[in-house]
């Protein structure tokens, strides 16, 4: 099977695109999944703004994840609903876009991202410009059939033992091997910085979990990430170590620096802020 | 326009808040930021931290900054031919670069210099300087 634009592809149809910055669309999330993490709802948001990027300059560059000043996590998408999709292009060159955007569920928001900046590079270094091309064309007019996205392989993750109340350090196996790696990208495979997020955010809400809580009986829930960014691909079986450490934790918020290192180069990092479930 | 049309008043007017971006986007303490630090060699940023530190102050002084156009303002009135050659920059370029990041302590400004190497040069008060460019241009355009 062709897993191009299947397995980690999250817009199967554009509906309107104005003045080459404005994007809508919408994404079927398949109902045979067994989850569907609010991450890949934010990837569905950046590969929207993509697609105003790519077309914009006639395909000749594409962005790719870079930095992202806040991304709010305001509901959970499940398996079987539609993501309403949209971004704002805020500015773009040959360099970098700048873009705001945001997924919905029959109108409520989903995910908020903010002062998204994604560099620039040769969309023929990463795929097929005219397969890139002709694919914004399906996604234009008849949309791309649903139910590409089969699912993510597990991760392998393993905590370090020698955590503290203020600091968690953990080990993450990228597999040398995965579908999503032939989507993401077909000529040069690498690791989505949204996975990594998925990842990273895990550990984050296992260590929330055993905060001191901030209400009797209550818990910490995702609000939102800060500052993300993405300094260099994760190549396919690269072996990354994530630190988490606690920076502020009150009554109303608790807020975590999570950074990764491939071969103690920073390759990722973002502060998490958690809150008290309502 | 050189350097040294721009003030000093004019420069510490807008550093803090400057100071502050580029606080924020290297995670490092503000402290530790210093006018006439390097960016990259004393504060370890990287290209990333670059576009992250010109869309922080795009968005926080309200003007456009044209990446890479940093080289080309450099250069001034100089071809491209007169500022480098085969991707060393020239003596006269040097001398342009000296005038025109005139910030930058002169032991970071001997030859053999290569054009790759210019960002590793700028420092936080270069970063004030691009945007009180920006601001003097946008006005500029509006008058």
């Amino acid at each position: 099977m062709d897993l191009h634009f299947r397995a980690f592809s999250f817009v199967d149809r554009i509906t309107s695109l104005e003045d080459k910055v404005r994007i809508r669309g919408r994404y079927a999330i398949p109902a045979g999944l067994s989850a569907f993490s609010s991450s890949l709802a934010a990837e569905a948001v950046g590969q929207l703004a993509a697609w105003a990027a790519m077309a914009a300059c006639d395909f000749r560059r594409r962005p790719i994840a870079g930095i992202g000043g806040a991304v709010e996590y305001l509901s959970s998408p499940q398996p079987g609903q539609e993501l309403e999709l949209s971004a704002d292009l805020d500015g773009m060159d040959d360099d970098a876009v700048a873009y705001d955007g945001m997924a919905s569920v029959d109108g409520v928001p989903v995910v908020r991202l903010k002062n998204f900046v994604g560099p620039m590079v040769p969309v023929e270094e990463y795929d097929d410009p005219e397969r890139v091309r002709d694919r914004f064309a399906l996604l234009c007019r008849a949309g791309a059939a649903p139910g590409g996205f089969a699912g993510l392989p597990s991760f392998q993750v393993i905590c370090a033992q020698d955590s503290s109340a203020q600091s968690r350090c953990a080990t993450v196996q990228v597999p040398a091997s995965a579908d999503f790696f032939a989507d993401h990208f077909p000529r040069r495979p690498v690791f989505p910085g949204s996975l990594l997020m998925q990842v990273n955010l895990g550990l984050a809400a296992e260590w929330a979990a055993q905060l001191p809580s901030p209400t009797a009986g209550g818990r910490w829930q995702l609000r939102a990430v800060y500052d993300v960014k993405l300094r260099a691909f994760i190549r396919p079986g690269d072996f990354l170590q994530t630190e988490l450490r606690l920076l502020d934790q009150s009554d109303q918020s608790a807020m975590v620096l999570v950074e990764t290192r491939n071969a103690k180069r920073l390759v990722g990092g973002a502060r998490v802020e958690f809150v008290p479930e309502e | 326009m050189l350097n040294h049309e721009i003030t000093k008043e004019e420069i510490m007017a807008i550093y803090p808040k400057v100071a502050a971006i580029v606080s924020e986007a290297l995670g490092r303490d503000l402290a530790e930021i210093k006018p006439d630090a390097s960016l990259v060699a004393d504060l370890g940023a990287e290209s990333i931290d670059f576009l992250d530190i010109v869309f922080r102050l795009e968005r926080a002084f309200k003007v456009k900054i044209p990446r890479g156009k940093l080289v080309e303002d450099a250069r001034g009135t100089l071809s491209e031919s007169e500022f480098e050659s085969g991707g060393v920059v020239s003596e006269a370029g040097l001398a342009r670069l000296k005038a025109f990041l005139s910030e930058v302590p002169e032991e970071r400004l001997k030859p053999p210099l290569n054009v790759s190497e210019i960002p590793r040069l700028l420092t936080t008060e270069t970063f004030c300087k691009i945007v009180i460019r920006q601001q003097r241009a946008a006005a500029a355009r509006s008058t």
